[in-house]
């Protein structure tokens, strides 16, 4: 929860924009350049911006970054970790998870895939509070709704 | 409070999509009846044929890939551009499961406090060859919108951002007696004070970094305001726009050399030269592969020449230990990578200033640079930062 300096000293927001664009590859063109640029944002900073703070994921990984510009043209950037699917898929070595989940299994993965997953989540702002145990369990519920089983141990 | 609500609320879409889609298939094998009932929410498209409902086999095979929402765009640069209406306290989850089911991008417009009418817009990017109707249907059934919101596409084309770009780029001071000017502003320069002394450069980015205006060119530009007394080669790795090659010959530098992997960047390097009467004498450029540290230097020696660059061209990029002052503002991976290769670059005893850096990384690059540089001192500006030692002279 914002800090009541930071509320006071709050600048308008003109618009929250919401991308997804693989690390590292932020670029003047599609999808960025539509999407930001037509708020006057300088696209360069802003992909310089990104490319420096998504350094340390592989690259190509999808990040969802949430950009709030500000009405004089200012804008601030929250990047959030790549999503779980992605993850997992990589984890798994599918490119997509099952048609039917729950039927079907796409893959299986173990605990100790899940743990490393839920360290790596544990850095976003929104998971910090929340034990590597209940951010593994989380991980667990995707998993499943993807057809991905989770066994204790690969045999 | 609200992140919490917010994290359940990805997966809660992401399981709610499973459920409310195992619905639409199973529903399709009853009666007409029943199946009215799913055509019922497509009464707010007049123009969308009912028979798309029918077509829920591919959607199938396209919900699993489109939570990666990467898609090829094409090279003419246009994209769709939807503009949704849609209620404002939905708003929110709208745009994230619009995210989910295959919109580029979304954007959502500060609701004004004036606004009575309840509805705020969201301007939502598609690729050319994305399924609009499918995906807004779809992201508003997951978070149980009873019916898909009305929205208006329009063709978007890459001229029209680019052109808003541009306006961004005003004249920016670095320091007393230094400016950086956008080419579309002429002399008389309104707002500069008409300082006979002072130093201006002529710039059009084009499609490439370099305005000035970022910090880490702002910290570049005074490092190399500091180092150059006059005659030193410069080589400005990753050069972008050419703003620091140019900047250093301006400030007195006898010759330049810039390297950029991106073939854009060198032409719009180019162009800047021939705006500030630099001519291809004074300031040298080239395109690099991106890979130039792995492979050996006969193999991207070959590539170039294969490339169709000249022998003389080739040779500027083998040439080592040939720059007084070797700046690097590019980022923290390229430059833990090519740590070696631009160092070699350098005279012993010569000056390496490396950015694009931000402070958390800043211990990394240290590190990594520092058996090869001695004297390393850091400056920063915002939350960027600057490196720069000198080379160990050998033996």
């Amino acid at each position: 929860m914002a800090s009541l300096k930071e509320i006071l000293t709050r600048r308008p927001v003109a618009a929250t924009v919401r991308l997804t664009i693989p690390a590292g590859g932020a670029k003047p063109g599609p999808p960025v350049g539509p999407a930001v640029g037509q708020y006057k944002v300088n696209l360069m900073a802003f992909c310089k911006d990104f490319n420096a703070r998504t350094q340390k994921y592989k690259p190509d990984a999808p990040i969802s970054a949430t950009v709030t510009v500000f009405k004089d043209n200012t804008f601030e950037l929250n990047v959030r970790s790549p999503s779980v699917t992605w993850y997992l898929k990589k984890a798994a070595g599918i490119e997509s998870g099952s048609g039917r989940a729950g039927h079907a299994v796409a893959s299986t993965l173990t605990l100790k895939h899940v743990y490393e997953i839920a360290k790596v989540k544990q850095a976003d702002p929104y998971c910090q509070y929340m034990s590597l145990e209940a951010i593994s369990k989380s991980i667990i519920g995707t998993a499943k709704s993807m057809g991905i089983k989770v066994e204790k141990d690969l045999d | 409070m609200s992140l919490l609500l917010s994290s359940l609320r990805t997966h809660f879409i992401k399981h709610l999509s499973c459920t409310s889609f195992s619905s639409l298939h199973t529903t399709l094998n009853l009666t007409p009846g029943s199946v009215f009932k799913l055509l019922g929410s497509t009464r707010n498209y007049p123009s969308r044929n009912s028979t798309h409902f029918f077509n829920s086999s591919p959607v199938t095979a396209s919900f699993s890939t489109s939570s990666s929402p990467v898609s090829e765009t094409p090279t003419t640069g246009s994209y769709l551009s939807v503009d949704i209406q849609s209620r404002q306290d939905v708003a929110d989850m709208l745009s994230e499961a619009l995210l989910c089911f295959g919109a580029v991008s979304t954007s959502v417009f500060e609701p004004d406090i004036c606004n009575s009418k309840n509805e705020i817009s969201i301007v939502s990017i598609f690729a050319v060859s994305q399924d609009v109707h499918q995906s807004i249907a779809l992201a508003a059934d997951s978070i149980g919108l009873k019916e898909t919101p009305v929205y208006k596409v329009t063709t978007g084309y890459q001229s029209d951002w680019i052109e808003n770009a541009r306006e961004s780029f005003n004249p920016v001071e670095v320091r007393e007696g230094l400016w950086i000017v956008p080419e579309w502003i002429t002399p008389p320069y309104s707002g500069i004070q008409q300082d006979i002394q002072a130093t201006i450069i002529s710039l059009n980015p084009g499609l490439a970094f370099g305005t000035g205006d970022h910090p880490t060119t702002k910290l570049c530009l005074l490092l190399l305001d500091g180092l150059i007394k006059g005659g030193e080669s410069v080589l400005d790795y990753g050069t972008g726009s050419g703003i620091l090659a140019i900047a250093a010959l301006k400030f007195g530098a006898a010759s330049a050399v810039g390297f950029d992997i991106d073939p854009q960047a060198i032409t719009a390097a180019r162009h800047n030269a021939g705006l500030n009467n630099i001519g291809p004498d004074k300031l040298e450029l080239q395109v690099v592969p991106s890979n130039i540290s792995r492979m050996s230097t006969d193999q991207w020696q070959w590539a170039m020449k294969s490339d169709g660059v000249t022998d003389h061209d080739v040779e500027i990029v083998t040439e080592k230990e040939k720059y007084d002052v070797v700046v690097a503002n590019i980022l923290l991976n390229p430059l833990l990578d090519l740590a070696d290769h631009i160092v070699s670059y350098a005279k012993p005893g010569g000056v390496v200033g490396l950015s694009g850096i931000i402070l958390e990384q800043v211990p990394t690059v240290v590190d990594r640079y520092s058996d090869l540089l001695e004297g390393v001192t850091v400056s920063q500006s915002d939350d960027w930062a600057c490196i720069h030692g000198t080379k160990r002279k050998t033996g």
